[in-house]
């Protein structure tokens, strides 16, 4: 299991847009991703899942994967996250 | 339905109108079509609690693997089809059908169906599930969304009982449904359809938006429209006025053909004006611009032969998306219309928020709103927001089609503010390494007396001016442009203001600035003469007006314009401009003058 603690740092937060480009990216991996947000654990691969988290700008994530591709996938969605979800 | 709302929408026609069956909706799309109605409809109610014995779960499954297959392949077509269309309409596709391919809500739906429930109970019990949470949510942006699953839901129970409508039978048809999706509009565009008829969706919604950019004329908000109209009924669809005529006697029928026909011959002889130039019968060039509200109309004002862009709005994207945008959405925006316009030029004005467009962020109560916070103020009030926007405007130059126009100037000061700013957002993007526009053109906007008073200084800041003209009345005469009370003080043509034009026009070509208007005077019949005779460079109106607008240059003398408008700036009383302008306008047999 691999997990790192992300920022949303882009103004907008996590809206429809910044969700999609999870949610496809997330797609890719073949392991578990999950995004953690006080407690409350959704499945990255699922857009109303992203999209019902509402993560406003500051609010801290947790990135979690487990499977065969956990080290990328954790590293590639926090990388997202990092570049404001290419919004800044 | 009450005869006076029917007299609301007619004119000439009402009195006839009254004794058809006429349904009131709200114009969304324009063009009138006459032709034959295919009614969707709104699915049955299915209960969430149907169970099915439990030999027929596995075909049930089944049933829903095909359904859901079918659906997404039709999903992946109508994305191929609107990739041209923009970014917007494909990230509303594509999040549709992010939507319809959850794994959460897909696994939720195999459950239930496992556990015995019926195909159609458990789509509605899972999809009404996930509408709930958006429903519930705090942001409005996301409580939308719940109407999109709901359409999505829709669609899959369609699906689901075949009922897709075969797309041979819609050519030549008016579609009547209760809602369309972005999906459904592409694809019975597609197909061939005429018109379209909503009872639900507004002005602004995605539907509307792709219907105008489609040139399916559309009327929506018409309620009952799929209980009142019949499948195979002949209905005549008036985008213009927003109504739609049912059982129309021979009469009217008649009326519209004859409109219609006026439209097309009408659209032909203009459409020969779009490729001659701008030009009076003495030879003086104007350039002809369109003013922008949303990306589609690059394309409608190309058609109609702009010669440019004079003013894009950008505060409608702060008003569509209910928020800031941030650079990156800004950023796709304007490239995508100085993309669309290249060669042309693109003037783009900063957002012009305060007064009577308001958003979020701004200061909730100011007594007199006209004379607060507006436009420029705002802005240099909210750098943060400023220079998000200077910063997408700049990495949009990258073509050079690009000028940046300030709204609402009143000093030297804001010009030289903005001057500062816009340099340390150059510098950051060097810093980045991102290429645009060193040399991008700045303008202001001349809306207010003290900026046409100080016009001498402002030309020697600035690369251009453009006149907004309803403002200026507004600022001159000391009338609120939406107070009715006080509608017969407003007056464009009130000496005082054409003074001050003149002043800003003779300040600005003395430093070889060009000046052009692009307010509502720019598109009203009477001016268009005046304006020239003013030494105006270009005019900016809305597409729609292009054609007619060139059609009154070429029939212009500017010698003559120039003799009438220094008439009318010698005159103290603006009855006796009005005379003057009737006189004027008589000689060209134009339009009445009073709006």
């Amino acid at each position: 299991m691999t997990e790192k603690l992300v920022k949303v740092i882009n103004r907008s937060g996590i809206h429809t847009r910044p969700a999609a480009t999870i949610v496809k990216l997330a797609s890719k991996f073949k392991s578990e991703i999950y995004l953690i947000r006080d407690k409350f654990a959704i499945n990255s691969k699922s857009i109303i899942g992203v999209m019902t988290l509402a993560a406003e700008q500051g609010s801290e994530i947790i990135i979690r994967a487990d499977g065969p591709d956990e080290q990328e996938a954790v590293e590639e969605i926090a990388k997202l996250f990092e570049n404001g979800f290419g919004e800044i | 339905m009450a005869p006076d709302e029917v007299i609301k929408y007619g004119k000439a026609d009402y009195r006839i109108l009254k004794e058809q069956f006429v349904l009131k909706g709200i114009p969304s799309s324009v063009g009138i079509v006459i032709g034959k109605a295919i009614v969707l409809q709104p699915e049955t109610l299915i209960s969430p609690q149907t169970k099915v014995p439990d030999e027929e779960i596995s075909n049930e499954l089944l049933k829903f693997e095909k359904a859901h297959t079918n659906l997404v392949h039709q999903f992946m077509q109508s994305l191929h089809k609107v990739r041209s269309l923009g970014s917007n309409i494909v990230a509303i596709l594509e999040t549709n059908l992010l939507i319809l391919t959850d794994p959460l809500l897909y696994d939720a739906i195999i459950d239930k169906i496992k556990s015995g429930f019926s195909v159609e109970s458990a789509i509605v019990a899972e999809f009404d599930n996930q509408r709930k949470f958006f429903l519930n949510a705090t942001d409005a942006l996301l409580r939308e969304r719940a109407n999109e699953i709901d359409n999505i839901k829709r669609k899959l129970l369609a699906t689901l009982k075949d009922q897709c409508i075969d797309f041979v039978d819609v050519q030549n048809a008016i579609i009547v449904a209760q809602n369309l999706s972005t999906t459904d509009i592409v694809n019975f565009k597609e197909a061939g359809i005429l018109a379209i008829v909503t009872e639900i969706g507004g002005i602004t919604s995605h539907s509307s938006i792709l219907a105008r950019s489609l040139d399916i004329p559309a009327v929506i908000g018409v309620h009952n429209a799929t209980d009142i109209i019949k499948t195979g009924d002949e209905i005549i669809v008036d985008g213009f006025s927003g109504i739609v005529v049912l059982k129309a006697k021979e009469e009217i029928r008649q009326i519209y053909v004859t409109k219609i026909n006026a439209l097309e011959e009408h659209k032909k002889s203009l459409g020969v004006l779009a490729k001659l130039p701008a030009e009076t019968t003495d030879g003086k060039r104007i350039s002809i611009l369109a003013n922008v509200n949303f990306l589609d109309d690059v394309r409608l004002s190309e058609i109609n032969g702009a010669e440019g862009f004079g003013l894009v709005r950008s505060e409608n994207l702060v008003m569509e998306l209910k928020e800031f945008p941030d650079e990156r959405t800004q950023f796709n925006w304007y490239s995508e219309i100085c993309e669309r316009a290249y060669p042309k030029i693109v003037t783009i004005r900063t957002f012009d928020l305060g007064s009577d467009k308001y958003v979020e962020g701004l200061p909730i109560k100011e007594g007199n709103p006209a004379l607060g916070l507006r436009g420029i103020r705002f802005l240099l009030s909210r750098k943060d927001i400023f220079k998000t926007q200077l910063r997408a405007l700049l990495r949009a130059s990258i073509n050079k089609n690009l000028k940046i126009m300030l709204p609402m100037i009143s000093s030297l000061h804001e010009v030289e503010q903005t001057r500062q700013l816009l340099e340390i957002c150059k510098q950051e993007l060097r810093n980045e390494g991102v290429i645009f526009d060193n040399n991008i053109p700045l303008g202001a906007m001349i809306e207010t007396p003290a900026a046409a008073l100080i016009s001498d200084g402002l030309a020697k800041a600035v690369d251009f001016f453009s006149i907004g003209t309803n403002d200026l009345t507004q600022y001159t005469l000391a009338a609120d442009r939406n107070n009715e009370l006080v509608s017969d003080i407003f007056d464009d043509f009130h000496p005082a203001v054409l003074r001050l034009i003149d002043l800003v026009v003779k300040s600005a070509h003395k430093n070889g600035v060009t000046v052009s208007v692009c307010g509502e005077l720019a598109g009203h019949s009477a001016a268009t003469e005046i304006l020239i005779g003013l030494d105006i460079d270009e005019l900016s109106v809305a597409p729609s007006l292009l054609l007619e607008l060139k059609n009154r240059v070429r029939n212009l003398n500017y010698s003559d314009a120039k003799h009438i408008a220094e008439e009318i700036l010698n005159s103290n009383d603006y009855y006796e401009v009005r005379k003057k302008l009737e006189q004027a306008i008589g000689r060209h047999n134009l339009v009445e003058i009073s709006q």
